[in-house]
């Protein structure tokens, strides 16, 4: 009874916070409710599902969340654990040097946005003040298609690459060194070290951080609201974006639960089908 | 063993007694929040205000408004305080404030949990249809039936900022509901560089761009034109309509509710074609974002030969402080003047500005108090401090009052457009129809979408939207 007694504030909490909302929304999903217009629920079964699933612009966002997803968490995991490596191999200052790339990491998405908003502006921002410098054109970081989503994908790179690199330098560093020495009195080159006994080692490692910054890419709202607003257009409107318009716009509560639950489904089944391959490699 | 044993047979009940728990809270839960639910339907429509004012209290008192962060909130609030306090000391009236692209999801959120921390919602006009239909503000018709003088404004003036359903021009309806009353008055104005283009503001939209242009070839560094290009409030969106009304195009044919092919016909696509092909060459490169500040920054530093903003929200433009252009405002006026906009096959302007809506949520107290000072500002002579306060006020009295005209170079300006404006689509599904023509406008503006395709999209996905309430499943997609 103590025990009851000392877990349900936090469980009335997660009922409360977590578990009720979620239900909740999961109950207007197949239904016409809207917040402001009020009035009763009714229930409309699959439809708002079917017409998300259906819906052209819906594909769209999720075509941008995609190659923004795929291009964010590529370039953090590679910059990441490049630089994990080499923090590795320091002796000295590693300390430091760790503190000093997990400072963006710390910082709020929205300081983060504003500051890269000012930083990137075409005429004022400093960017291309650099590269007019260097003798190179202005470059519309913001406003040009291809451009704008590149420059997310740099900005949320610049931010949570710490997380991958702070993840793979706990992997490096609990590689047991007695391994290397074994490889150096082998003669070992340098890349056969790293693909054999690094690598294997670190991947499970890697993996998972990959799959957390899979699922905080996919449900990227704050640095879009930020720094281009979707657009130009509703180019660089990701999934998230969409669901925040569909929910505020014209407060179609229905619809708006509809799509988060299905986000939320799509990173059941992907984290499960990835956790599963992280399982096989382990008994691998 | 017999420790054990014991253990089990305690911890199996307890287990189902927590889970009993946990069920019965989430049942109590969703039932309270169904309750809620249902409680909040039902009333579509708004309450109404009382003819006559209630009593009033005498206890401290806030007055609450909400409006977005820009200049006339912070001077809103110092004249009220300043002014108001002199007939109800007891009364402090604060103006909250959220950044303007967040100004329709605070006070609508507010309004959907049917409980709101302000007593006075500063709504865009447009905003209005969304409000009354889901009975968010007070119907005040026998309000101002009884304690405002109708005749002491310009019609469209108290349509635009009070009226639902709203003329999209024109004249007042007599008979129509008033919810709201007007606030602050506001339209765009032509800012423009006398000592680059002369004295004399450019007359047709046809020759602005063609000055615009030749003063962009004299003076390299500085962009032809300067306007609100930026895909968030409704900052592209009422630039292209402002194109589209001088180019002699509607917006929608609002007895049949029809906007594909209204929109997007032979005048809107001239429209397009002049914003998308002549007049976005002569702005700043990646100039596609802008909105009210950016503009105003490339005035104030001199990045710019003509521009285009909110009356209201160019007062910084005189401020030495602020501006590359001179050291006192006298010599910052010497290089800047100010115009109505130019015409061309029309003579529309966009109608700006905002009202003062009471919050059907709010305590009575509030409300009573609200009405009061709704009452109060629109008196005569405090029309007219407000106006030498640096606001843009309503009545007709005040519009032409020295104390208006004398207060800044553009009011002018303003009492001159009166007679011209048109609003945009005052009805429920506003938020989203705004929405559609920001982002495509926006596309064509940055070279995402090509004009044509661009308007074609705003009057399909537009009309889909109108057309939309008899659809099953998937509003707001």
């Amino acid at each position: 009874m103590l025990a009851v007694t000392f877990i349900s504030p936090a469980l009335l909490l997660l009922l409360g916070m977590s578990v009720f909302p979620l239900l909740w929304a999961l109950y207007l999903s197949f239904t016409d409710y809207s917040a402001t217009r009020g009035g009763p629920a009714r229930f409309i079964g699959f439809a708002n599902y079917t017409a998300i699933l259906t819906s052209a612009q819906v594909h769209q966002r999720a075509l941008t969340t995609l190659i923004y997803v795929v291009g964010a968490v590529t370039l953090q995991t590679v910059l990441g654990f490049g630089i994990a490596y080499l923090i590795s191999r320091r002796a000295h200052g590693r300390g430091v040097l760790t503190t000093l790339f997990l400072v963006p990491m710390m910082l709020s998405p929205v300081v983060v946005g504003l500051f890269w908003r000012f930083m990137l502006d075409a005429q004022f921002g400093v960017i291309n003040s650099m590269l007019g410098s260097l003798g190179l054109g202005q470059v519309e970081w913001l406003t040009r298609q291809r451009t704008a989503l590149i420059s997310l994908i740099v900005v949320d790179t610049w931010q949570w690459t710490p997380f991958i690199m702070l993840i793979a330098l706990a992997g490096l560093t609990a590689v047991p060194k007695y391994l290397y020495e074994a490889a150096s009195i082998d003669r070992a080159s340098e890349w056969f070290r790293f693909r054999t006994i690094t690598l294997p080692l670190v991947w499970p490692l890697l993996l998972i951080a990959v799959l957390f910054r899979s699922i905080e890419a996919f449900r990227l709202f704050d640095l879009v609201y930020i720094l281009t607003n979707g657009g130009p257009g509703v180019s660089t409107e990701t999934l998230s974006f969409h669901v925040y318009k569909v929910a505020f716009l014209g407060f179609n509560t229905g619809t708006a639960s509809a799509y988060g639950i299905l986000m939320v489904l799509v990173v059941i089944v992907l984290t499960q089908l990835y956790l599963r391959y992280l399982n096989k490699l382990k008994e691998g | 063993m017999r420790h054990q044993q014991r253990i089990r047979r305690m911890s199996v009940p307890s287990r189902r007694v927590q889970l009993a728990t946990a069920a019965m809270l989430l049942m109590a839960t969703t039932v309270a929040a169904c309750g809620d639910g249902e409680e909040g339907g039902g009333a579509a429509s708004a309450p109404k205000a009382p003819a006559t004012i209630p009593e009033l209290t005498t206890d401290p008192l806030t007055l609450s408004f909400i409006w977005f962060e820009w200049p006339p909130a912070q001077a809103l609030e110092a004249f009220a305080n300043a002014e108001y306090k002199k007939e109800r000391p007891n009364t402090t009236v604060k103006v909250n404030t959220v950044p303007n692209a967040n100004w329709h999801d605070a006070m609508f959120t507010q309004f959907a949990a049917r409980k709101t921390d302000f007593d006075i919602a500063i709504l865009d006009s447009q905003h209005i249809g969304e409000a009354v239909t889901n009975g968010n503000i007070l119907d005040i018709t026998d309000f101002v039936k009884s304690n405002i003088d109708v005749n002491a404004y310009n019609p469209y003036l108290l349509a635009a900022y009070g009226q639902f359903p709203q003329a999209e021009t024109g004249k007042r309806d007599e008979n129509a509901s008033l919810y709201g009353l007007p606030l602050l008055g506001d339209t765009w104005t032509m800012i423009y560089r006398k000592d680059l283009i002369g004295d004399k503001p450019p007359q047709t939209w046809d020759e602005m761009i063609s000055v615009a242009e030749r003063c962009q070839a004299d003076n390299p560094g500085v962009s032809g034109l300067a306007f609100h290009q930026a895909n968030g409030s409704d900052a592209a969106a009422v630039t292209y309509n402002t194109v589209n009304g001088v180019y002699g195009g509607n917006l929608w044919d609002s007895k049949t509710r029809k906007i594909d092919g209204v929109l997007n016909d032979a005048a809107g696509q001239e429209a397009m074609d002049v914003l998308v092909n002549k007049m976005k060459p002569l702005t700043a490169r990646g100039s596609g974002n802008w909105f009210i500040d950016e503009v105003n920054a490339a005035v104030a530093q001199g990045k710019a030969c003509i521009a285009f903003n909110w009356i209201a929200a160019s007062g910084g433009l005189l401020d030495p402080e602020q501006s590359t252009l001179g050291t006192t405002r006298e010599q910052i006026l010497d290089k800047l003047g100010f115009a109505t906009l130019p015409s061309q096959k029309t003579n529309l302007v966009p109608l700006g500005g905002m009202g003062m809506h009471v919050s059907a949520y709010s305590p009575e107290a509030n409300q009573a108090e609200a009405l009061n000072f709704m009452k109060w500002f629109q008196r005569a002579d405090v029309q007219k401090k407000w106006a030498a306060a640096g606001g843009v006020p309503s009545r007709t009295d005040a519009l032409e009052s020295p104390e208006f005209l004398n207060a800044g170079p553009f009011n002018q300006v303003y009492t001159d457009s009166v007679p011209r404006m048109r609003d945009m689509w005052n009805v429920p599904e506003y938020a989203r129809l705004v929405d559609i023509e920001n982002t495509n406008v926006n596309a064509a503006l940055n070279g995402a979408k090509t004009p044509t395709d661009a308007l074609n999209d705003i009057a399909k996905e537009q009309q889909s939207v109108l057309d939309s309430s008899s659809r099953k499943g998937g509003g707001g997609l």
